[in-house]
């Protein structure tokens, strides 16, 4: 699949803009913002600018931009339209979470709109994650690890989001530098367990079952109906050479998850915290960036088939 | 409204039945169903660098060659892919928007061109690749099942079927009622095996493909043996083989 910049902002944006309001949720459930409602309303507002400027970014590859509202409407079949609707529900959520904050980080009312600001964020990442889940056609999407992946990532991402934002304001990252720790194992074995699962998958069609003959029978291009690149072979018949993505694969597990780990031990033993925590967000944002570019180039499309592209 | 539409008793399924026995790949459909659709209801389907190095547009029918079998089974087969109107069509229920819709009554499965806001979702979620994305508009498109022909009362009756069939030279094209056991294209898929494609993705399209007729012909080497020119007539056609080759 062609991975547009679109999609790609859309979603490392929103993870790192709902990762952070919901470690900002969990925070405040957990009675660890009562001091500092200053840092706890800039993070919101930090996350909701991420998370806003992921859902822009996401509206640059639409043909009618003036009709994106009317995603709204299909809430109840497709998962784009619950994105929209659980992004737009998370705005009020958030700013009630703010405002409960700045009343009082250590009550009720904070520890309550905390849960739902982290509940919501939480939400909008799973439907996102959802609309690629829910594509039948693309086996390295349609599976279980997609949903449980963008949760972790996006988690991840948000937690050395914070970490920085508490080091650069308290000069240590305080708990946040375990989270970092403990996402990134996960998100590193997530990650391993994926492309394992990916590799090996067996096709989900075959050129023979594509055209109609029974399993097995050779079949192999003659003519294309067409000698110039189309919009589906654009779309859906992106190929990525197995060497670069193999090399990708590297970049993206050593820069997004093993070196951010590495950074968020050396900041929670409180050797240069500010630093690390800033390494270590340098280096999630371009392994994520990479991570998630493959997730789009090595995901194959049975459609492909009819063109004789491997998938 | 993107959620499909509840069975209805005695609902049609309208759709196409293609021959691959029958079909001789001359592309005829597809420029046919060029042709209508690009006048229709729904506008032109656009065309980029017409006359340019990289020719490229919209078609709501693309026609594939295909060798199959190996040895004395070898033998093309043409396959025009489009639209197959599935029943279980998940580009109607990823589309955010309602854009994306089936009809209850005859469940050809239609694009409304003035809430599509071009998010391109329902081209990923088809395994056909039928869905091509109209640049210029800024929304996508499909095939209608000509739509506008099949249910037009300006249209002599024998004329109300897609063009894609109407055009097909060698009648590899049938339109008609799937839910219907009597009718002709049910008929057909019975007698002949129809099948769907890619049946294993479960998306039960409405279209079905007959599949190609085991050759009755058997098929040796088809080229003769060299014969050895020898003699005086082998001299005289050595000599004007050399003079033509010149």
């Amino acid at each position: 699949m062609r991975p547009a910049a679109s999609v790609l902002l859309l979603t490392t944006l929103t993870g790192f803009g709902y990762g952070l309001l919901a470690w900002v949720g969990a925070y405040a459930a957990l009675g660890l913002l009562s001091t500092k409602p200053w840092f706890a309303l800039g993070a919101i507002a930090l996350a909701l600018l991420l998370a806003s400027l992921g859902l822009i970014a996401s509206t640059l590859h639409l043909g009618r931009r003036e009709r994106a509202w009317r995603a709204f409407s299909q809430w109840r079949s497709s998962w784009l339209s619950r994105e929209g609707v659980a992004a737009v529900l998370t705005y009020p959520v958030a700013i009630a979470f703010a405002a409960a904050v700045y009343r009082d980080g250590s009550g009720v009312a904070a520890r309550a709109l905390g849960i739902a600001a982290a509940a919501a964020s939480l939400i909008t990442v799973f439907c996102t994650s959802m609309i690629y889940a829910s594509l039948k056609p693309i086996r390295q999407w349609h599976n279980a690890h997609t949903a449980p992946d963008y949760l972790i990532y996006a988690l991840f991402s948000g937690a050395v989001l914070l970490a920085l934002l508490h080091a650069a304001v308290f000069g240590t990252p305080g708990a946040a530098a375990a989270a970092c720790v403990a996402c990134a194992a996960v998100a590193l074995i997530a990650k391993g367990l994926y492309w394992r699962h990916i590799d090996a998958q067996t096709t989900l069609a075959t050129l023979a079952s594509a055209i109609g003959l029974p399993k097995g029978t050779e079949a192999k291009p003659l003519d294309a109906p067409h000698f110039t690149e189309n919009y589906v072979l654009r779309e859906m018949g992106f190929t990525i050479a197995r060497r670069h993505s193999a090399k990708l694969r590297r970049i993206s597990l050593v820069t997004g998850f093993a070196a951010p780990l590495g950074f968020s031990l050396i900041a929670g033993l409180s050797w240069l915290p500010r630093t690390a925590t800033a390494a270590a967000l340098a280096c999630a944002v371009v392994g994520l960036f990479a991570e998630r570019w493959l997730f789009f180039a090595e995901a194959t499309h049975v459609a492909a088939l009819y063109y004789g592209r491997r998938i | 409204m993107t959620m499909l539409p509840k069975a209805v008793p005695g609902a049609k399924k309208l759709g196409l039945v293609v021959d691959l026995d029958t079909c001789v790949g001359c592309h005829a459909c597809a420029v046919s169903c060029k042709e209508w659709n690009t006048g229709g209801e729904a506008g032109i389907l656009p065309d980029y660098d017409r006359y340019g190095p990289e020719p490229d547009g919209v078609w709501l029918n693309r026609v594939h060659s295909y060798e199959t079998g190996a040895g004395g089974t070898c033998r093309t087969v043409n396959l025009p892919r489009s639209c197959l109107h599935c029943e279980d069509a998940l580009c109607v229920t990823v589309c955010p928007t309602g854009a994306s819709y089936k009809r209850a009554e005859d469940g050809i499965v239609l694009i409304d061109p003035e809430k599509c806001i071009g998010c391109k979702l329902c081209s990923w979620a088809c395994p056909y690749g039928a869905r091509e994305f109209d640049e210029d508009g800024g929304v996508m498109r499909k095939c209608t099942l000509c739509i506008d022909r099949i249910h037009n009362e300006d249209l002599p009756e024998a004329e109300r079927e897609p063009a894609c069939v109407a055009s097909c030279p060698s009648r590899a094209r049938h339109f008609g009622d799937l839910a219907d056991p009597q009718s002709k294209v049910s008929q057909l898929v019975k007698e002949r095996g129809g099948v769907d494609l890619m049946a294993e993705l479960g998306y039960r399209p409405t279209n079905k493909y007959l599949p190609p007729r085991k050759a009755a012909i058997p098929t040796g080497p088809r080229e003769a043996p060299a014969r050895d020119a020898s003699g005086i007539g082998g001299a005289l056609l050595r000599l004007l083989d050399r003079a033509l080759s010149r």
